[in-house]
């Protein structure tokens, strides 16, 4: 089996009809449904949050059988994500588009166990810090994308789990709530 | 023999008509205890033999499948009756019905990726896959059994040939001969091309392209229009290797 890195691509990904949108129906939502599947695995494996439609993205060709999705066929897939509650598109274009391979709630959900289970309670953190600080490091929160980190806060912010506290010299800041 | 006339030429007539049927009847009702006779030491002998090779036939395909011939041959169906003596001996009748419950559930389950025509070959792999002990258990010949013994249900499974493999249909889609002459060709390279097509079966093209589309629509192939010289090609994930496994 191919890998990208220590992912494993799923036997399809060598089957070069699955590069071409589909023109049939029911072939079509089978063919979507797998990428689906692919693209949300691979951005959880790889902790990837963001895919430029006209960038360069691991999935989008292959090398081996000399195959690569057509622009059409990507936004498909990624538009499948977004009426799925998976993904968010960036911008009006359709050009960028964030994978929510964990939903906001999800999210939110995560950051306060990750809280509750390393004593962070009552600590006051950077968004940076969480970023890239050395709490989070090896967690799902390290590099997590700023878009996904801020909305998941205000859910718990309006939960009353958390107070965030916006400054204009410095980061943002956040203060978790027992 | 001359009748003789008169009513006594009559009556002797009748008498001797009569004792020729007593005399057949016998004849005929000795042939046949002799028959049941035979019959009675033959299923006993075939009984036996089942008994005392019963967990041959359940564990090894090919003494299975011998066992099969040899019963066809003599005009028993073990399969016949998931009742009679044979089931409740060998258990046999259990083992072909679980099979074709599998190969139902195989069938349901790749519909989607190759549109519900499967190579016997691969059907089987997956069979296997499934029986997670003993990989070599079930053989290609069990498979068709099994799937005969479908045909009583009127589910419309079905085994085609297509040049040398086997296929196993289980949507009732008629394949015509058109079709089948792709899905043959189709075996070479597990693509075809319009320009194949028309080349090697010198078909118009107007003939090709209908019955690719037909194909293409009922999902038994699919397009690929990235290949850098430009042409379209349909691929068969029926008569590929690397589609047919499912992902668990």
């Amino acid at each position: 089996m191919q890998s990208l890195g220590d992912f494993k691509l799923p036997d399809f990904f060598n089957y070069p009809p699955y590069f071409t949108l589909q023109p049939v129906r029911e072939t079509k939502e089978k063919q979507i449904l797998m990428w689906k599947e692919l693209i949300l695995k691979y951005c959880k494996s790889q902790k990837i949050f963001i895919i430029g439609l006209e960038e360069e993205f691991p999935l989008f060709s292959n090398q081996k059988i000399q195959r690569s999705l057509n622009n059409e066929a990507r936004e498909a897939f990624l538009s499948a994500l977004v009426s799925e509650g998976r993904a968010e598109w960036i911008d009006r274009g359709h050009k960028r588009c964030l994978i929510l391979w964990r939903s906001i709630q999800e999210w939110a959900n995560y950051i306060l166990d990750f809280v509750r289970e390393n004593g962070l309670e009552t600590d006051v953190m950077t968004i940076e810090d969480i970023r890239c600080g050395i709490e989070t490091r090896g967690s799902d929160l390290e590099r997590i994308d700023r878009g996904v980190l801020m909305q998941a806060l205000k859910i718990l912010e309006q939960k009353g789990k958390a107070a965030i506290i916006e400054s204009s010299s410095a980061d943002t800041g956040v203060k978790f709530a027992a | 023999m001359r009748r003789k006339p008169g009513i006594s030429g009559l009556k002797s007539a009748a008498a001797a008509r009569d004792q020729f049927r007593a005399v057949g009847e016998n004849v005929a009702r000795v042939k046949a205890d002799l028959m049941k006779e035979q019959l009675a030491t033959f299923r006993s002998q075939l009984e036996d033999f089942a008994r005392k090779h019963k967990n041959d036939i359940k564990k090894n395909p090919t003494f299975r499948s011998q066992f099969h011939e040899m019963c066809a041959k003599v005009g028993v169906d073990p399969l016949a009756s998931n009742k009679g003596f044979w089931a409740e001996l060998l258990g046999i009748g259990d083992f072909y019905y679980e099979l074709g419950v599998q190969i139902v559930d195989i069938c349901m389950l790749t519909r989607s990726d190759n549109g519900g025509l499967i190579s016997l070959h691969n059907l089987r792999l997956l069979v296997c896959q499934k029986h997670k002990t003993g990989r070599e258990s079930v053989t290609e010949d069990d498979c068709l059994r099994a799937i005969s013994k479908l045909k009583i249900l009127g589910s419309g499974f079905e085994v085609i040939s297509v040049g040398k493999k086997k296929f196993v249909r289980s949507v009732p889609t008629e394949l015509n001969k058109d079709h089948n002459e792709i899905l043959e060709l189709a075996q070479i390279q597990s693509y075809v091309t319009v320009e194949q097509v028309e080349r090697k079966l010198s078909w118009s093209s107007g003939r090709a392209t209908d019955a690719l589309k037909t194909l293409l629509e009922e999902g038994l192939s699919m397009i690929d229009n990235g290949h850098v010289d430009g042409i379209s090609r349909h691929w068969f994930p029926c008569v590929s290797t690397s589609s047919a496994v499912v992902e668990e």
